[in-house]
């Protein structure tokens, strides 16, 4: 018995829940932005209103606002006056911003030498968070921290978090851990990610089967092994050039060639943009192969459904159309554009993330600011209010008590003491 | 599992307009939050602002389907409730809430993840189905299971006043391998396969339940850690301490509940890994580079002549003819042997994999496996339930059972 790969992913939490159209995901961004934009106003409204309150009380004149916005200091909204307009983010400057600060978690996956599965968690994992959250209520450095360590437990990488807070500057665990509880509730407990990774992998090496005519063909196919491998040493060098004559080993390499261009892709560019969202794993996968060697991806998928089948015609719709949205974004560079191009383009894309940040710390929610003291406040009620941490508290005296117990009744008596204590006593 | 109302729908992502209508009016305290449901164009500006979150919104709409009962058990890494969905009080699941564990300093426990995670992606009639899962303002997380009233496997033949013959036997395991077929398809390693994961539905059917120790598989290649699965069903290579293996590790274990169901004892009782191995030995011989390739390299794999310490024997011992497989586990009959033999073989990669196991002649042989709704289970008959009765005192309908379900959803305790 076995189950397809589509009856598979048609059962994951990713297509189920984590899958969308264009226009929804545009839908998505738009209300949270909306309704973060519609908070962070009104929050300020009401610190101002209360700061306000405040003041003259405390002052015992009547007097209001002027000067007030000194008596903060500090960076909050509240800062630059009280009448001032909080000037929101746009949809589009929160996917900017959410689009740096994946970049950004790329590099700090690859500075701890995580495996790729996990940084590629952690930056669905924080993608997926922006859909539901909005940079002004959430800041993206300090979540995308706790979503890459959230993915690094889910991928079983067991990094504790003490070693991952202290691998970075400026972060302690408290930090990380505090949006973590905000973290997974966004991702709607849902850790698990599909990634295309190990798909292109396997139809790396059942490429490289077909090239040495050893393929495993399907029971009903009409072609032999030898026959694939007799076409694919004839796939033009360029779409639609003329046949070409290819050794096994010439082939062996163009497919290597192929596969790690790809790979390259998948790893990089598809992390970073909605391509998890529109596309199924294997459609990314196949996508990239497709920008990395056409000729052979036509040929590989023709091994597959026949090339005049309208299945056919619309999966590399699907398939360009991705291809198109990978190879759109600025991290896919194809040998045409020079250095000079690309650090001009690095250098305007630094100015204007810089200048969002600018913009963000003006129009933050000024009730989100400090997740630390939030989460820290939450636990406290869970321990006043709940009897939860005092019963396991109770129940876990009692076990170390049945246990000692039962050690002590044991023939030999109780465990020695590991750490040299016994020799003190010698 | 289709047609139970328990299956009620998860509420939408927030789309246009797809709000959950099933919103109860009674709920009192979330009067607040429900006023601040209103899509994000009305105006901000309304004094009660509580600032939820639209993940937070979701969160509270997925608890407000529940409502919470009575404590049905408790362990060191959560307890378990009873409870109901709210529109329908006969719709009953499990609500497991875990606990937030002072010591573990890294957040949500490991066990919690594993189980949500894999849970979530796992939808099959044979696998214990995970309705929900919501966190409280406190941080707590809960998980919404299925209820499942009528015990586990192991207490199945340990109760001596069911009876049962080859034809049950058949449609348990049945079940069961096709649960960790599915896993297996799902390329996740289930890692703690004992017949008290194994819980007892109303109909009949068994759940594969207790994910916390599950993982994926991985990339050949990449170590993973040898201290899993309860050690009467580990299977040799893991007792060995393998940093690499396969998804047969599970079917070992499936095959050790098969054949404690045949003979109603623990296959392989052990207080240490060195018992636990010399009894293997004594039904499977003793392994060696002839019966399997590479075990010698193994780091915890030793020789036979050699003597322990405690005094057993390390003889090499031969397997024990097939005529003794056929005597002692007579209840799966010849194909049943055979297909132990399979599934106990010491040599993994020799070893059935899930999709051999399913199969194998055995399940075609007759007898044919007994309908599921005709199973013995324990909770049903005079007997049982008189049991509960003693044990709870008064006992409403069903609490003594369920008080087996929560003790059986929470198995950390034992894993320490």
């Amino acid at each position: 018995m076995k189950l397809t790969e589509d009856d598979i992913y048609r059962t994951s939490t990713q297509y189920r829940h984590w899958s969308f159209t264009h226009a929804q995901l545009d839908a998505k961004r738009l209300k949270s932005n909306v309704q973060a934009s519609e908070r962070v106003k009104a929050a300020v409204a009401r610190h101002r209103a209360q700061r306000n309150l405040d003041i003259t009380s405390e002052s015992g004149m009547g007097e209001s606002s002027m000067g007030s916005g000194t008596e903060t200091g500090g960076n909050t909204p509240l800062a630059q006056g009280l009448d001032a307009e909080v000037h929101c983010l746009s949809v589009t400057e929160e996917m900017k911003l959410v689009d740096t600060f994946c970049e950004r978690a790329l590099q700090l996956g690859s500075f701890l030498k995580f495996p790729i599965e996990v940084t590629a968690t952690g930056i669905q994992f924080l993608r997926r968070f922006y859909l539901l959250n909005s940079p002004m209520t959430y800041e993206p450095q300090g979540i995308s921290k706790t979503a890459l360590f959230v993915a690094n437990k889910t991928e079983g990488h067991h990094l504790t978090l003490e070693k991952y807070a202290g691998a970075m500057s400026k972060t302690t665990p408290e930090q990380v851990q505090a949006a973590e509880y905000i973290v997974v509730q966004a991702l709607r407990f849902h850790f698990d990610v599909r990634h295309p990774f190990r798909g292109l992998k396997g139809a790396h090496l059942e490429l490289i089967e077909m090239a040495h005519g050893k393929a495993a063909t399907p029971p009903n196919s009409t072609q032999s092994a030898e026959d694939l491998q007799n076409s694919m040493s004839q796939i033009p060098r360029k779409d639609g050039g003329p046949a070409a004559e290819w050794t096994v080993s010439d082939l062996e390499k163009r497919i290597t060639d192929a596969y790690g261009f790809a790979s390259h892709i998948l790893k990089t560019t598809a992390l970073l943009t909605d391509s998890y969202f529109l596309y199924t794993p294997s459609q990314i996968w196949l996508a990239s192969h497709l920008l990395a060697d056409e000729p052979l991806t036509l040929f590989y998928l023709s091994t597959k459904i026949p090339s005049d089948s309208d299945l056919h015609t619309k999966l590399l719709k699907a398939l360009r159309a991705c291809a198109l949205l990978l190879s759109s974004h600025h991290t896919f560079s194809p040998a045409h554009s020079t250095p000079k191009e690309k650090e001009a383009r690095e250098k305007k894309e630094k100015q204007e993330v810089s200048a969002l940040l600018k913009k963000l710390k003006q129009c933050r929610d000024p009730d989100k600011l400090d997740l630390v003291k939030l989460n820290q406040a939450q636990k406290r009620d869970a321990v006043s209010d709940g009897g939860d941490l005092e019963e396991s508290k109770a129940k876990r005296r009692k076990v170390e008590r049945e246990g000692f117990q039962k050690e002590a009744d044991e023939f030999w008596g109780p465990e020695l003491p590991k750490n040299g204590n016994g020799a003190k006593g010698a | 599992m289709a047609a139970s109302p328990a299956l009620s729908p998860r509420p939408n992502p927030p789309g246009p307009g797809a709000r959950p209508s099933n919103l109860n009016p009674k709920s009192k305290g979330l009067a607040l939050l429900h006023a601040n449901r209103s899509p994000a164009t009305t105006k901000a500006s309304t004094p009660n602002d509580t600032g939820v979150d639209l993940a937070e919104q979701m969160n509270d709409d997925v608890r407000e389907q529940y409502v919470q009962g009575k404590k049905l058990g408790e362990g060191t890494y959560a307890n378990v409730y009873k409870g109901h969905y709210r529109h329908d009080p006969t719709s009953l699941v499990a609500i497991k809430k875990i606990k937030i564990n002072a010591d573990y300093k890294d957040g949500i426990a490991m066990d919690a993840v594993r189980e949500i995670k894999f849970l979530s992606e796992l939808s099959h009639p044979y696998i214990i189905k995970l309705h929900n899962v919501f966190s409280t303002k406190d941080q707590n997380i809960s998980l919404v299971l299925e209820h499942l009233p009528c015990g586990d496997l192991e207490a199945l033949w340990k109760n001596p006043t069911l009876s049962y013959s080859t034809a049950e036997i058949k449609a348990w395991a049945s079940m069961l391998c096709q649960a960790v077929w599915f896993c297996h398809e799902n390329s996740v390693l289930h890692r703690d396969i004992k017949g008290n994961n194994i819980l007892i539905a109303g109909d009949g059917s068994i759940k594969l339940a207790d994910f916390g120790l599950a993982r994926s598989f991985a990339d050949p290649g990449r170590p993973m850690t040898y201290n899993v699965i309860t050690r009467f069903y580990r299977p040799p290579e893991l007792l060995y301490g393998a940093r690499h293996y396969s998804s047969v590790v599970d079917i070992w274990s499936c095959g050790v509940v098969i054949a404690e169901l045949a003979i109603r004892q623990f296959l392989f009782p052990s207080e240490t890994d060195i018992q636990a191995l010399s009894l293997i030995y004594e039904l499977c011989g003793t392994p060696i580079e002839d019966n399997w390739p590479g075990v010698t390299k193994l780091e915890f794999y030793v020789p036979p002549t050699q003597t322990f310490t405690n005094g057993v024997s390390n003889a090499a011992k031969r397997a024990q003819p097939i005529s003794v497989w056929k005597q002692r586990f007579s209840l799966l009959g010849d194909e049943g042997v055979d297909l132990l033999r399979g599934m106990l073989m010491l040599d993994p990669k020799r070893r059935l994999d899930a999709r051999k196991v399913l199969a194998h002649r055995y399940w075609k042989a007759l007898p044919r496996p007994t309908p599921r709704e005709k199973l013995p289970k324990a909770g049903g008959g005079e007997e049982k339930m008189g049991e509960d009765l003693k044990r709870k005192g008064i006992g409403g309908e069903g609490e003594g059972r369920a008080d087996k379900v929560a003790r059986k959803l929470d198995f950390s305790s034992m894993r320490k």
